[in-house]
């Protein structure tokens, strides 16, 4: 198996990830954009949302702003409307909605609004209206904002009587403003004219003629118009009939809306985009949120408190859980769509690379997504699909494939059991369990050797969840043949793993006898070692056990046995957040990785237990008390936080003990000829920089067949070089009796070489 | 035409080359990634050509390079 670089940054070969049909069926599952409940049921579509949120941060400028948006007579609209926002407001599921037409008022009351007029240019054609009732009044409202060259023809004498007429009911105080607002209007008034006789004797004056219900009818007795846009065609007639403030206000939008496609001399039914009322699918959790009543309304202060009570629905669930998409702030849709360009870009900076290499993948928003959104796979995709178009750069991943590569060569070990020709079953502990808890694996081997009957063989190996992780689907598959080969060797035994992610590939790749270890103990019953004592503690369910009700129960009902007293967190079970090590996080991108290790960890202030050594060993980095159940059942602590050079160290000594042990096969010691220690600093810096002392001695094994150093005057140590693979490490180092003292090691992926 | 380098340093005698036994001189080098060149000069032997990269250099400037290409 080999792992190639990327030969170039010239690659101009491109693959899309997704058709257009399934991008947009994708990014449909996602209703984080879609409208706010009361908004959709709003057929002026007034930004409730938007309105309350201004009023609650005491912003009426803004709140009038946003309702004058949507009717030219705001104070008819705001005592008169039906308010069917109120009857769709999401709270009150709980308790009583907000009083949004309460919110209006007080934005007419306490809001100004800027002086100064339109921008826009006046339009060529002119229009009229004939008659006067709460639609035409509206109509004529609608049209000046559209800039058309207005005329009314009325019987009343004035603005405060036409608002008056049209308006029965209203309020004095708004009347007058109405009027006001009216006055002010560029309309050329025919005042106290009989409407129907001007429109025989005016009509031909006018490029658009509207007419009040009323009024129409006498004209022409029995018309028809199309309620839907508002127009009579047989008479070229913006008209309708309209009951109601709020069915009067709309209906004047949409004859607006047609006497602007009748002057670009089109059909009114034509492109109308969405009018009225919407559905939505949007999906708001009301988890933490507490009945309330309603506040009244009698001034700013009030107001603002009753604003306050608006809980601005919007659907955030997946981010609310996931450390990845908190740290990038974007929504799965609008995520999908730049990893798609990213993907699809040809030439130029890729700079959705690193969100991409960054998630998990363990599939935690699937699962909190009302719609199942699932982010993770959309990342698999795309690194699978840079890996096939030759994009993806190898170093983010190199480190952890190089790992893989180990735990299935010089790591790696597949044996019966002594004694046995055939096992019933084999261990697979898994490439994590065997880097940091060696002797718990060793204990765990040799208890089910003990108990169970058939035979244990074991397979210290990688499950290849690492090269399927970082999209490299032709490593991958020869991992799958690898494995199935040696399963094969060993007569196909039912495998037991030691790790709930293993357990999920291997069934992924086929393997169809398996069964967690948790699920063996809880049949064969705890051993000796296991012992009983009552600590609260929190429980992390792995991610690799998302959607497998039988571990996640089986795990519960040992700790309950151990003493365990877990106590619940949020996001635990199907829920559980990946501890960052996922998705090969952990190497791709420290920072998320950490990030997603203290949402963890935040759960709760209890020491944690866990079911994946992964998840234990990012814990206990992080300074808290971090204990993986295995620990517990066979007494035997796993290593407090081994490097990286620790961690391949134990898979390799686990498997030399064992092979000592068990089948009496002695693994001779390479000497090396030569001694290398290393400061405390050099050992952090190399952890810290990925590299390991097998490195290190590679290097210094060519710098004693080369000669080639340097000796640095300023630190009087020496500097060294070799390039292993696709890197170049440096060892700075001093000369010791036996060997060498390292000081420091870095690297670079860059080739340097002479030039003439 | 003048030579582009993106990066120079004088070793200016301070590094001595343990195979040769003289000391690095400022010579030209190229740092290579992905089938891109770039033109520097670094600490050389003139005898055996060995190229010394320091390891601030290498954590600085060479990485922060090699993440920019890598997302090309």
């Amino acid at each position: 198996m080999k792992i190639e670089e990327r030969q170039s940054t010239h690659i101009y070969r491109q693959k899309r990830m997704f058709t257009k049909e399934e991008l947009e069926a994708r990014e449909g599952l996602c209703v984080h954009e879609q409208p706010p409940y009361c908004n959709a049921a709003c057929p002026l579509k007034l930004d409730v949302k938007a309105m309350a949120a201004a009023v609650a941060a005491g912003d009426f400028d803004r709140a009038l702003a946003l309702y004058e948006k949507i009717t030219p007579f705001p104070h008819i609209l705001a005592l008169g409307c039906e308010a069917p926002c109120e009857k769709n407001c999401k709270l009150r599921e709980l308790g009583e909605g907000i009083a949004i037409r309460e919110l209006e008022r007080s934005a007419l009351a306490y809001g100004s609004k800027p002086r100064g007029g339109s921008l826009l240019r006046k339009k060529q054609q002119n229009a009229a209206v004939f008659g006067a009732d709460l639609f035409s009044l509206f109509l004529a409202g609608e049209l000046v904002k559209k800039r058309y060259p207005m005329s009314f023809y009325c019987a009343q004498g004035d603005c405060l009587s036409l608002v008056k007429d049209c308006a029965p009911g209203l309020p004095e105080e708004a009347a007058e403003a109405t009027a006001r607002l009216l006055s002010e209007l560029d309309i050329d008034f025919k005042w106290g004219c009989e409407p129907e006789a001007a429109y025989w004797e005016e009509r031909e004056k006018y490029a658009l003629i509207a007419a009040a219900w009323d009024t129409a009818r006498q004209l022409y007795p029995g018309l028809e118009t199309d309620e839907a846009v508002m127009v009579c065609r047989e008479h070229g007639l913006i008209t309708g009939s309209t009951g109601g403030v709020l069915d009067s206000a709309f209906g004047a939008k949409r004859a607006a809306l047609s006497a602007d496609r009748i002057a670009q001399h089109l059909d009114p039914g034509n492109t109308r985009g969405e009018e009225g009322c919407v559905a939505t699918r949007l999906y708001t959790s009301l988890e933490g949120v507490e009945p309330s009543g309603r506040i009244p309304v009698t001034d700013r202060d009030s107001a603002e408190r009753e604003a306050g009570r608006c809980i601005q629905c919007h659907c955030d669930e997946c981010i609310k859980g996931c450390a990845y998409l908190q740290h990038y702030k974007k929504f799965p849709r609008i995520l999908t769509r730049e990893i798609y360009n990213n993907v699809s870009i040809i030439m130029g900076d890729h700079m959705m690379n690193k969100p991409i290499n960054a998630c998990a993948l363990c599939g935690q928003c699937s699962v909190l997504c009302p719609n199942g959104y699932d982010m993770g796979e959309v990342c698999h995709i795309a690194r699978q699909n840079m890996v096939s178009t030759g994009k993806m750069p190898l170093a983010p991943h190199e480190f952890a494939l190089m790992d893989m590569l180990f735990s299935n060569g010089e790591a790696f070990l597949s044996r019966k059991q002594p004694g046995y020709d055939k096992c019933r079953y084999v261990f697979f502990p898994g490439c994590q369990a065997t880097a940091i808890a060696p002797a718990t694996v060793r204990e765990a081997y040799r208890d089910l050797c003990r108990r169970l009957d058939g035979g244990v063989a074991l397979m210290l190996g990688c499950c290849g969840a690492i090269g399927d992780w970082a999209g490299r689907y032709e490593l991958y598959g020869e991992t799958v043949d690898f494995l199935s080969e040696k399963l094969e060797e060993l007569g196909s035994p039912e495998i037991i793993a030691g790790c709930p992610s293993c357990k999920k590939q291997l069934l992924s790749q086929g393997c169809e006898k398996i069964r967690g270890i948790w699920e063996i103990l809880e049949e064969l019953g705890l051993p000796e070692t296991a012992e009983f004592r009552q600590r609260p503690m929190a429980l992390h369910d792995a991610c690799g056990a998302r959607g497998d009700a039988q571990t996640q129960e089986s795990i519960r009902r040992i700790a309950a046995k151990l003493g365990c007293q877990i106590q619940d967190t949020a996001y635990s079970g199907d829920q559980a957040p990946c501890c960052g090590y996922g998705g090969l996080t952990q190497y791709t991108n420290r920072e998320v990785a950490r990030e997603m290790t203290d949402k963890c960890l935040g759960r709760s202030r209890l020491p944690y237990l866990s079911y994946c050594m992964a998840c234990r060993d990012r814990f206990a980095r992080e300074g808290r008390e971090s204990v993986h159940l295995l620990e517990l059942v066979y007494g035997s602590a796993a290593q407090q936080c081994p490097d990286i050079s620790a961690k391949r160290y134990n898979r390799l000594g686990l498997k030399q003990q064992l092979l000592k042990e068990l089948w009496g096969e002695e693994v001779k010691a390479v000497d090396l000829g030569f001694e290398v220690e290393y400061t405390p600093e050099a050992e952090e810096r190399m952890d810290d920089r990925m590299i390991l002392k097998s490195d290190v001695i590679q290097v210094l094994q060519h710098l004693r067949e080369s000669g080639e150093a340097v000796l640095e005057e300023d630190t009087g140590l020496f500097v060294t070089r070799e390039r292993l693979g696709n890197v170049t490490f440096w060892v700075k180092y001093s000369e010791t009796e036996r060997g060498y003292l390292v000081h420091s090691a870095y690297s670079h992926r860059m080739k340097v070489v002479n030039r003439l | 035409m003048a030579d582009k380098n993106y990066y120079t340093i004088d070793p200016e005698g301070r590094l001595t080359c343990m195979k040769c036994r003289c000391k690095l001189q400022k010579g030209k080098a190229k740092f290579m990634y992905l089938d891109n060149g770039f033109p520097v000069e670094l600490p050389v032997c003139p005898q055996c050509g060995f190229v010394y990269v320091p390891e601030e250099l290498a954590l600085g400037k060479v990485l922060s390079v090699e993440k920019a290409l890598e997302d090309k």
